[in-house]
């Protein structure tokens, strides 16, 4: 069964996954987590697709009831194919 | 002016202080003029390659994602800075990580460490790790490598946070609030004597290498909000009185590779998801290339993956 929450609890759930987001089982502070109508988005650049994966069941898990999207990207670990002249 | 004692005493790599002896010589060298012509070379001198990555958060998970595209740094690079935040917790099992990605890239590696290293508590044994695998941790110290019979410097601290001119806290009230202010101006202050001892060194190249932004510019795409938290003026206030040509932060992920300081210092922004590959490359022309105002060259050539420097330590130059 859902159970329907009030907006403002909706706004501390997200709070709070910030937060673990931040801390110790993740440490990802490169993750924005943000409320877009009814539903949460998770935007940002995490290292590997493992942690990708483990950011969304974290997510998924506050955030139970609510919907969740992503857009995040795993980044690019490829050499450059350009410098930059600092003259 | 007094720093906290926090030598990478390492046995056997040789603590050199500045050439004549003199101590902290501190004549407030200016930064670069952008604007200058006569300041410039025009690309067809020596230049110096500068690989630099920030912020790879790098665990177990994480082992041999960044190893192939460093192994590929001796064809492009002289070196590869790292801005902080190698690892995600700061423990000794993720520095193993990084010093295994790093282990392959055959140019001097030299790195600050970034808050995440210093969450476990464990920093200094992450600074061992990193410095056993050759790699050089500067905090509140410099290094000098030779590139072409040049000398290149890297000064380099952590930083802290506090925010920018207007924006920013300053040391008042509780002593928590004072104690926050000061770490970073203690860090900054600690900056600028180690950029002194570069130009003190004869530098033909200073590079100023820190985990938090010393400019806002840097920051762009970063709420407004937590602008206080990724960095402080006065590590740019730093940079610009003792003179660099180029200053290298990550930390904000979300923010934009390119800045100045108001002295028209160039800063980027290396944090990796800001570059968006695995180093960004800078090239930057030798200062006074071809005429005699450079030592000769302290080494003959830098072995694969060890520093290859010789480590100015503020301990080792007020002795
Ligand atoms: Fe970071
Ligand atoms: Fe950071």
């Amino acid at each position: 069964m859902i159970e329907f929450t009030a907006p403002h609890e909706d706004e501390y759930r997200i709070a709070r996954l910030r937060e673990r987001l931040a801390a110790d089982d993740v440490a990802e502070l490169g993750v924005q987590v943000e409320q877009r109508g009814t539903s949460v988005l998770l935007t940002g650049t995490v290292p590997t697709a493992s942690r990708r994966d483990e950011i969304l069941r974290l997510a998924r898990e506050e955030l139970a009831g609510l919907t969740v999207r992503a857009d995040l990207v795993v980044a690019c670990a490829d050499a450059p194919d350009r410098w930059e002249e600092l003259p | 002016m007094t720093r906290p004692p926090t030598t990478p005493d390492t046995p056997g790599r040789p603590l050199t202080t500045t050439p004549d002896g003199a101590g902290p010589a501190h004549d407030p060298a200016p930064g670069p003029d952008p604007t200058s012509e006569t300041a410039r070379s025009d690309g067809h001198g020596t230049v110096v390659r500068v690989a630099a990555v920030g912020d790879i958060h790098l665990g177990p998970d994480c082992a041999g994602v960044l190893r192939p595209a460093f192994a590929g740094l001796p064809d492009r690079a002289d070196l590869l800075l790292l801005a902080g935040d190698l690892t995600r917790h700061g423990t000794v099992e993720e520095a193993r990580v990084v010093a295994e990605e790093v282990a392959d890239a055959g140019v001097p590696v030299v790195a600050v460490l970034g808050n995440h290293d210093y969450h476990s508590g464990e920093e200094a044994a992450v600074t061992q790790v990193l410095t056993d695998a050759g790699i050089t941790v500067l905090e509140g110290d410099a290094v000098v490598l030779p590139v072409a019979g040049h000398k290149v410097g890297v000064a380099g601290v952590k930083g802290f946070c506090g925010g920018f001119v207007g924006r920013s806290a300053g040391e008042f009230g509780e002593p928590e609030m004072k104690a926050f202010v000061r770490t970073t101006r203690l860090s900054a202050e600690r900056l600028a004597l180690a950029l002194g001892d570069l130009s003190a060194a004869g530098c033909a190249v200073r590079i100023a290498l820190t985990h938090f932004a010393p400019v806002p510019d840097t920051l762009a795409g970063e709420p407004l909000e937590i602008h206080p938290f990724l960095g402080s003026y006065l590590l740019a206030e730093a940079i610009d009185g003792a003179g660099a040509d180029l200053a290298v932060h990550g930390h904000a992920h979300l923010g934009t590779e390119h800045g100045m300081t108001a002295g028209g210092v160039r800063v980027r922004n290396v944090a990796q998801p800001v570059i968006g590959r695995a180093f960004a490359l800078y090239r930057l022309p030798v200062a006074g290339d071809g005429t005699a105002s450079v030592p000769e060259a302290v080494r003959t050539a830098a072995p694969a993956h060890a520093p290859g420097g010789e480590l100015i330590s503020g301990a080792v130059r007020r002795s």
